[in-house]
């Protein structure tokens, strides 16, 4: 009986540190995200979609893109806003792990209920093989669950004011550099295929799983970039799509029809597109998106005062931008 | 076995050997010092060092090195 | 796989921890060894086989000596000792002959995986000059995790059985175990079979005691490895990468602030280890004892690296001084040219092959070569300035143990360590130098706070918290030193205190720690030796 009470005392108290830990984490982890909601300055640019998803107004937002730079150098919400009444959220992160999206997608899931999930699928063949992708997917899901881990740098903004200001609209970036792409034609017609990594491959379930489970769509998009994209990669998702149904769009075979040209359009040498390549794809993808899904128009609602403001300031710079970018 | 402790004090003379237990894990005979020891060890008991002697367990005190030594005789 | 990672943290390790508890005690050896090597083919994959070839050898050799050992007993029972001497010469001869085929092939195996194109090169450069039209080809060689940790531990072993300090192990299992528990697989501590082996293989329980303080010292590595190393790590590749760019005060603050960093990374990768261990219950043997309180470079190697310095002393220091030739050397110098010339002969004979190992171990680069030479020579000239130390000493009445006799000689040899680091560090022998030259040309010491350190990749907060950091370590560094705490360590401390150390190492890592966004996880050191 002693020994009995002796253990019990023990696993006591060691329940007591582990409950006290518990609470010390999430109380931190509370104070860092309401810093990094209250200020976007103090969270780093990979992060800002996170938190900046978050501050838009509840069930606003219809259309969701995920994925890595691509996107948010060639969707524009404010511009599907602008011709469409689409209200979008890009909420890319450079060089996005499929972990990430997934993530992503839950973090946006939290407040917003769209009726269509995007997927820039670059992102569909970044994964690790093996145990690195272990690694990423345990990380991954403490920076998500723990976000001590993810914001914890920030107590450098704190001791040397060290910040992080951006110019972003609905997550899109003004990206206004030209240097075109000269190697002409990338997608060489071909049946082979580039495996998709097997992480990817399970993420992209429960990326699946969980648009289901909220009502939203999933359409897989392709957008222009010769250094990215290639017919084997195009095949693969081809197939992967075909076999789970979904919908896929590659504007790298539609190039003509976005109108789509080199000498003005690319960034940097074709891997991604500038503003003015940007403009071209969301039109297009706008178009299509108004064909293929019933999206309400959004433009004459109560929240769209917001968005008129944004959009005043947005049109302005891109014309600005533009004009600096074809001086010449 | 007095030529042990003289061996000893010409080594170093300020050390109190009879008293340490831990010649070799306080340092008070370095490795250098166990090399020289072992000469002249071998020299005035006839006897051979070998590299399996070489533990500290064998140099931590005058009562183990006389242990050692009267062991190496009998070989 | 490091032992720093998420992936061994929080995957492996628990993983590991469940299924030895749920193992029956008596089966709890085999979950360990199996363990390690799903570990090791974690990182190396089917090079497994080399582990298991060492093992099977050892093992194998072991047997055999304990054989000959056991056959030369049976044979001068009941003999004339004249018989019994020739018999047990015989035998002796066998026994050496079986010893040194068994740490040839292993060694031969370490040689040519790792140093096999360091050899073909050399001999290139050599061929080439000699205008020879036939240059030996490099080869790929993959090198099987832990080589050169796992294989001195075998050499030791067979040593042991030969020197009869241990009887041969007829298990293999308890070889296997010897050779692969997988804390240690990686960069050691290179541990002897006498100290470890036996509690692995009793296989007891893990107890909450046992399980708190391991992740304690797991922590505290941690608190190590990703607050101060790998913060530093950016600042030193970034000076080290680019050295022609830089002189004078910089490259001093590299040559410090790598030295910093591999202490605090092996170091830190050491208490890991040694708390991963502590969690099955078993002891692993200490590398570290506050090196950097040293007042030589003897008691440096004495406090950094000690398994290493252990066995070097052990398997080739003493046998080396103690055989035949040495021997007989020692007693010719004695005799004819006094004491002082033959005990430095002496210690200059046995203390090359140590250097030129403890260089060539490290790998196969001129520079390493150089730092065991380095050090080789710095070691032999203090016992040749011994005797003049000791006269000055007593002619200006020196007290040994002041502050102002001990903090010089600490700085002396703080000198003397970061000098070795520069040259171990830097990218090849010559690269070295140029450095170590470059500090005598513009000095410029107004760039240590002109802004320079601000751009190798480091801002401001990240020199504050390296700063902070060391000194936390100093302070403990200190509290061991002095055994403040005593035998108790930190249980003395009235436990909603120690708690509260606890919750502030665990929150001091995750925020301060250098990972994530912006920060590049960095391979452990020594796990590439």
């Amino acid at each position: 009986m002693q020994d009995f009470k002796k253990v019990g005392k023990k696993i006591g108290k060691n329940l007591l540190f582990c409950v006290i830990l518990i609470i010390l984490f999430a109380e931190v982890s509370k104070i860092l995200e309401n810093a990094s909601m209250k200020n976007d300055n103090l969270v780093q640019s990979r992060n800002k979609s996170i938190f900046r998803i978050l501050r838009e107004p509840e069930h606003t937002i219809d259309v969701i893109a995920l994925g890595d730079s691509l996107s948010y150098s060639s969707i524009s919400p404010m511009e599907l806003w602008d011709r469409y009444g689409i209200t979008s959220y890009v909420c890319a992160q450079s060089g996005q792990k499929i972990q990430e999206t997934y993530h992503m997608l839950e973090t946006a899931l939290e407040t917003q209920s769209p009726k269509l999930v995007i997927l820039e699928t670059n992102a569909m063949f970044r994964g690790n093989p093996g145990l690195a992708s272990m690694k990423e997917s345990i990380e991954e899901w403490g920076n998500h669950y723990i976000p001590i881990f993810r914001n914890h740098d920030i107590w450098k903004s704190f001791i040397i004011d060290k910040q992080y200001p951006e110019e972003n609209y609905k997550g899109f970036a003004f990206r206004c550099a030209v240097q075109p792409y000269e190697k002409g034609e990338y997608m060489q017609k071909t049946e082979q295929k580039e495996k998709l990594p097997d992480v990817v491959i399970t993420y992209m379930e429960k990326i699946e799983k969980l648009c289901r489970d909220n009502g939203a769509e999933l359409l897989l998009l392709g957008t222009p970039s010769p250094v990215n994209y290639s017919y084997q990669r195009h095949n693969s998702i081809q197939e992967y799509a075909d076999e789970k149904s979904l919908a896929y769009l590659d504007l790298n075979l539609k190039l003509e029809e976005v109108g789509i040209d080199w000498k003005t359009d690319a960034l940097d040498e074709g891997d991604h597109l500038n503003l003015s390549g940007a403009q071209k794809v969301t039109r297009y993808l706008g178009k299509y998106l108004k064909e293929q899904y019933e999206l309400a128009d959004h433009r004459e609602e109560d929240f769209n005062i917001a968005w008129k403001k944004e959009m005043e300031e947005y049109r302005q710079k891109a014309e600005k931008h533009l004009k600096e970018m074809f001086k010449k | 076995m007095d030529s042990l402790m003289n061996i000893l004090t010409e080594l170093d003379s300020s050390v109190a050997w009879e008293k340490e237990e831990a010649l070799i894990d306080d340092r008070i005979l370095d490795s250098f010092g166990v090399i020289s020891l072992v000469a002249e060890l071998e020299d005035s008991f006839s006897i051979e060092i070998e590299a399996a002697e070489m533990i500290p367990e064998n140099f931590n005190s005058v009562e183990a090195m006389r242990k050692m030594i009267v062991k190496l005789q009998e070989k | 796989m490091g032992y720093h990672t998420s992936l061994y943290l929080f995957v492996f390790l628990p993983i590991a921890l469940l299924a030895y508890q749920f193992t029956p005690k008596k089966m709890r050896w085999l979950t360990l060894v199996l363990s390690g090597y799903v570990f090791f083919w974690m990182i190396s994959g089917k090079l497994v086989i080399y582990l298991i070839g060492t093992t099977i050898w050892t093992h194998y050799i072991g047997i055999w000596l304990a054989n000959l050992k056991m056959q030369c007993k049976i044979h001068t029972i009941g003999k004339e000792k004249q018989e019994i001497e020739i018999t047990q010469k015989q035998y002796r001869k066998k026994e050496r002959l079986v010893l040194a085929s068994g740490i040839l092939l292993i060694l031969s195996v370490l040689a040519y995986l790792k140093y096999y194109n360091f050899f073909v090169r050399n001999v290139n450069v050599l061929l080439d000059t000699a205008d020879s039209p036939i240059l030996l080809q490099a080869k790929t060689l993959l090198l099987p995790i832990g080589i050169s940790f796992y294989t001195l531990q075998a050499i030791g072993y067979m040593a042991d059985v030969y020197w009869e300090k241990i009887s041969a192990q007829q298990h293999l299992g308890k070889i296997a175990l010897f050779l692969g528990f997988f804390p240690q697989i990686m960069e050691g501590p290179i541990s002897m079979y006498s100290q470890v082996t036996e509690s692995l293989w009793e296989g007891q329980g893990i107890t909450g005691e046992n399980l708190s303080q391991g992740t304690v010292r797991v922590l505290w590595g941690l608190f190590k490895k990703m607050i101060i190393a790998d913060r530093l790590y950016v600042f030193v590749s970034a000076i080290f990468n680019y050295y022609e760019n830089y002189s004078g005060v910089i490259i001093i603050a590299a040559a410090v602030g790598y030295t910093v960093q591999l202490y605090m990374e092996f170091s830190g990768c050491m208490d890991i280890i040694i708390g991963s261990g502590k969690m099955f219950g078993v002891t692993l043997p200490e590398n570290f004892r506050q090196p950097f309180v040293s007042r030589n470079a003897a008691e440096f190697w004495r406090r950094w690296h000690i398994t290493l310095g252990t066995w070097f002393k052990t398997y080739i220091f003493y046998p080396v001084s103690v055989s035949k030739i040495v021997k007989k050397w020692n007693r010719f110098g004695r005799k004819k040219l006094g004491k002082y010339v033959a005990k430095v002969g002496v210690s200059a004979i046995a203390l090359f092959p140590v250097w030129l190992c403890n260089g060539l171990w490290h790998g196969p680069r001129w520079s390493y070569i150089f730092y065991g030479m380095y050090y080789f020579v710095i070691l032999l000239g203090g016992i040749m300035l011994e005797p003049v130390k000791d006269k000055w000493i007593k002619i200006c009445h020196i007290n040994e143990e002041a502050l102002y006799y001990k903090i010089p000689q600490i700085l002396k040899t703080w000198v003397i360590i970061f000098i070795g680091e520069l040259f171990f560090r830097a990218n090849g022998l010559r690269a070295g130098w140029q450095m170590f030259k470059s500090i005598f040309q513009s000095f410029e010491f107004q760039k240590l706070w002109d802004g320079t350190f601000l751009t190798f990749g480091l801002d401001k907060a990240d020199l504050i918290v390296i700063f902070a950091g060391c000194i936390v370590v100093a302070i403990v560094g200190m509290i061991k030193e002095r055994n403040l705490l005593g035998e108790l360590g930190i249980k003395r401390l009235w436990l909603p205190i120690r708690w509260a150390i606890y919750y502030g190492l665990i929150l001091t890592i995750v925020i301060f720690g250098a990972y994530g966004n912006g920060y590049q996880q960095v391979d452990m050191i020594y796990a590439g030796f």
